[in-house]
């Protein structure tokens, strides 16, 4: 494959805060139309990297395209095709949510008219029309992570990036964010999302990134990267852990009869 | 096999701060007996344990940030300083005539208190020991840990510095043997009686500090009492005490039956009226000590009250009405709902409107001023800097959700329109409130026709104001942590950009006024005429510099912006 079929592609990314480097020389690699995975263990960089493609955070080296198009060079191409829902997720607290799609709208250009059809549209579907008056300051997880996934959708991008999407969402959520990302590559544009939930990945993926200590460990296609064992066990030994937990020794107390 | 000790699998958080060292077998823990009691379900805890705890919350706290070990340097020099200019004080009111020396004590000992009362509600959550929630997984009575509280309560800089201040009243008012012994215990019971306010104040509330509602209603309570302690220092400035020993004898004889008061008036009388008021003191001291018990074992069973979020109107302002749809009308928009709905909107608003007017009511109050245009330009203008100072920070209040915006921004160009859209909301809201400022300024002055030039200059001190902000906002960003107290207004080790951004819009936004300002207030009114092309021009051109700055240095403002608070 060259780099123009790529969704995204990164050579050498780097960044280093103080003393700690928390990225050192990643080559990312997307194909578009994928549903692509970004796992690894806490630490390992991920968050840092996605902030990073998505232009939030300034890398100290390293190039990276998006559709062909360098991030920091054209800018105004790339934001474009992009949708983001980073870590954390802060949003406008203090906005209803359906002002908060609406103002997403009209800062990406979008006619009003337009923006109002689209996130009536998205507020259904994320079944969060009986909400869509209330300030997001006041949503649970599930609801802010599915508003923050509808802010992503509003100007139909081509490329979305996604930190976390299911962390602390609850099952019917998560079916939701699920359904509506399944629609979404299937008329071919590209979901990168992070995650440690290995199941959900192989679920899921069909083109997965290990990640560990700052380094792409292993990346390609689900089928290759497993080589015929689980993900999860796969993942295991890619980032050295122990294959059998390392406390047989201690802990003896635990479950004993008495304090 | 096995990786090095930092494996990433393995959970490598900071490790915990537990009291004793984890060994194979359960040990106690050196000082306070942890041992485990099955059959009774409750530890047996003391309160040491929970000093040590507040130590180690301390410790914990500076551990690895020079900042913060600055500011507890600072904060320790402060406490010392307090402890011995209150202690010294009070001693020395001894030189002082008896019933002047009473009368002090008694308002002093009566501030101490209302101080102990208000203040670490404003502070809640800077103190880990102060949530009795944290602790409601712990095995313990309410009353192991109504005394351990009260113990950590205790523990700490500013409590003693309040009771080396108090105990300056033993030196400074007591008579004999009897007068020290009852002083002694007037001191103690008045340092209880404030300890045991203020945790019955902040338990009982505590529940309500944790709503999004109830902090936000705190926030704005924190200014009002900012404000509120400005009062009496204008009142003594208009003359309208009088007297000011007569001042404080009315309010001595006003307090004199309060609990502090009666603490206060112990130390002097040092008879059997002594022993009696002590007497009702340590009554009172049980009481609320009772009260916060009850309050505390009801803090813990009862849930975080969440808030049923209540709906907003959806509609549309009318500011959004008459603008073209697009960047501006949606920055505008969103920063006038983020005006009224955010507490740190209304906050900024509330102090910069109640600064000015308290400054136009002293400065018309002062004698010997001579009277013309100034008196009304003057206030005028300085409301006008006051409101700008609000916007030297303009991403501040956005944070971390100011990603939305450089997600969507892909030019310079796009950077100056969410300025243009910033500033068209502060004026939207300021313009008006300095047209109503000035033509009181206009009145107060004693001629009413002074309002239009007043007017439009503080319109063009506006404009340079927001264009000096602008460029503050890119250069010098810094994070407005979510819980607003009165003490902070920036993240933790934040400050000293904090001060450098709103000093230096003060500064440049003054000297650049100084143009067309000075010669109005010299007499030469025609000047004010430049001051609103003047103003819209330099906003125009700070909004331009801006525009160019953050977009090369959006990712570094977003940094900024979104620390820890």
């Amino acid at each position: 494959m060259t780099g123009i079929a790529d969704a995204v592609r990164t050579q050498g990314l780097f960044k280093r805060f103080g003393q700690q480097v928390a990225v050192g020389g990643v080559d990312l690699v997307v194909p578009r139309g994928s549903f692509a995975g970004l796992v690894g263990p806490n630490g390992a960089g991920k968050t840092t990297t996605l902030s990073m493609v998505t232009g939030l955070l300034r890398p100290d080296a390293g190039i990276i395209h998006i559709d062909g198009a360098d991030v920091w060079r054209d800018p105004v191409a790339v934001k474009a095709r992009i949708g983001v829902l980073p870590e954390g997720l802060r949003l406008f607290e203090r906005l209803s949510g359906r002002e908060l799609l609406s103002y997403n709208g009209q800062l990406r250009g979008i006619p009003m008219r337009e923006v109002e059809r689209r996130a009536e549209e998205l507020l259904r579907v994320m079944d969060l029309a009986d909400s869509a008056d209330k300030l997001v300051v006041d949503y649970s997880t599930g609801m802010r992570k599915k508003i923050g996934l509808a802010a992503a959708l509003l100007h139909n991008p081509k490329v979305l990036f996604l930190d976390e999407p299911f962390e602390g969402v609850d099952p019917v959520s998560a079916n939701t964010l699920v359904e509506v990302l399944r629609r979404y590559t299937a008329s071919g544009s590209t979901v990168v999302f992070s995650s440690h939930v290995m199941d959900l990945v192989e679920r899921l993926c069909d083109w997965v990134s290990v990640m560990n200590r700052g380094q792409i460990v292993a990346q390609g296609p689900l089928e290759e990267v497993r080589g015929g064992r689980s993900l999860n066990e796969a993942f295991l030994g890619l980032v050295g852990a122990p294959a059998n937990g390392n406390g047989e020794e201690g802990l003896s107390w635990l479950g004993a009869t008495s304090a | 096999m096995s990786p090095d000790g930092s494996s990433p699998v393995s959970p490598a958080g900071p490790p915990p701060a537990a009291g004793g060292s984890v060994t194979g077998a359960p040990a106690p823990a050196a000082g306070g007996p942890v041992t485990g009691a099955p059959g009774t379900g409750a530890a047996r805890v003391g309160p040491a344990i929970f000093v040590r705890l507040k130590l180690r919350l301390i410790a914990g706290n500076l551990r690895g940030d020079t900042t913060r070990l600055l500011g507890f340097i600072f904060t320790m020099l402060a406490a010392i300083v307090v402890a011995s200019f209150g202690f010294l004080a009070m001693a020395a009111l001894r030189l002082a005539p008896a019933d002047v020396a009473a009368d002090v004590a008694i308002v002093t000992f009566t501030a101490v208190l209302v101080g102990w009362a208000i203040v670490p509600l404003l502070a809640f959550g800077l103190d880990d020991t102060l949530d009795p929630s944290r602790l409601a997984l712990l095995p313990l009575r309410t009353g192991q840990l109504a005394a351990g509280m009260f113990a950590s309560s205790v523990t700490g800089v500013w409590p003693l510095a309040t009771l080396i201040a108090v105990t300056g009243a033993i030196v400074g008012l007591a008579d004999g043997v009897g007068g020290v012994l009852l002083g002694v215990v007037a001191v103690l019971l008045q340092f209880a009686l404030c300890i045991v306010t203020s945790r019955l104040i902040t338990t009982s509330l505590s529940g309500v500090l944790r709503t999004r509602r109830g902090r936000d209603v705190l926030a704005i309570s924190a200014i009002l009492v900012v404000v509120a302690a400005q009062l009496p220092n204008l009142l003594l400035n208009r003359g309208i005490g009088g007297d000011p020993l007569a001042v404080l004898h009315g309010l001595a004889s006003a307090l004199r039956w309060t609990p502090p008061g009666m603490a206060a008036h112990a130390i002097t009388d040092g008879g059997v009226l002594a022993l009696a008021e002590l007497a009702a003191l340590a009554l009172l001291v049980v009481v609320l000590g009772r009260l916060w018990i009850a309050a505390l074992s009801r803090a813990l069973v009862t849930t975080d009250a969440s808030t049923e979020g209540a709906s907003v109107r959806n509609s549309r302002g009318l500011l959004a009405r008459v603008l073209p749809d697009g960047q501006l009308a949606a920055v505008a928009t969103k920063e006038l709902k983020y005006a009224r709905r955010d507490p740190r909107g209304r906050v900024g608003w509330f102090a910069a409107i109640a600064v000015t007017g308290i400054m136009a009511f002293s400065l018309n109050g002062q004698e010997g001023g001579t009277p013309g245009p100034a008196l009304a330009i003057g206030p005028a203008c300085i409301g006008a800097l006051m409101i700008s100072l609000q916007s030297c920070n303009s991403f501040g209040i956005d944070g971390r959700s100011l990603w939305m915006n450089s997600m969507a921004y892909g030019t310079a160009r796009d950077w100056r329109t969410d300025l243009a859209g910033r500033h068209l909301a502060v004026a939207t809201i300021a313009v008006p409130a300095l047209t109503v400022l000035s033509v009181i300024a206009g009145l107060l002055a004693g001629n009413v026709g002074w309002a239009f030039p007043a007017m439009i200059s503080s319109w063009g001190v506006l404009g340079v104001g927001l264009g000096v902000g602008a460029v503050t906002s890119v250069l010098l960003p810094y994070t407005v942590p979510e819980r607003l107290n009165a003490f902070t207004g920036a993240a933790p080790g934040q400050g000293g950009i904090a001060f450098a951004a709103s000093f230096g819009a003060m500064i440049g936004t003054a000297l650049l006024t100084l143009p067309v300002v000075l010669p109005e207030l010299l007499g030469f009114g025609w000047a004010g005429v430049l001051a609103l092309p003047y103003g819209i021009l330099i906003s125009w051109g700070g909004r331009r510099l801006a525009g160019n700055l953050g977009f090369t240095r959006y990712p570094e403002i977003l940094g900024a912006i979104s620390r820890p608070a």
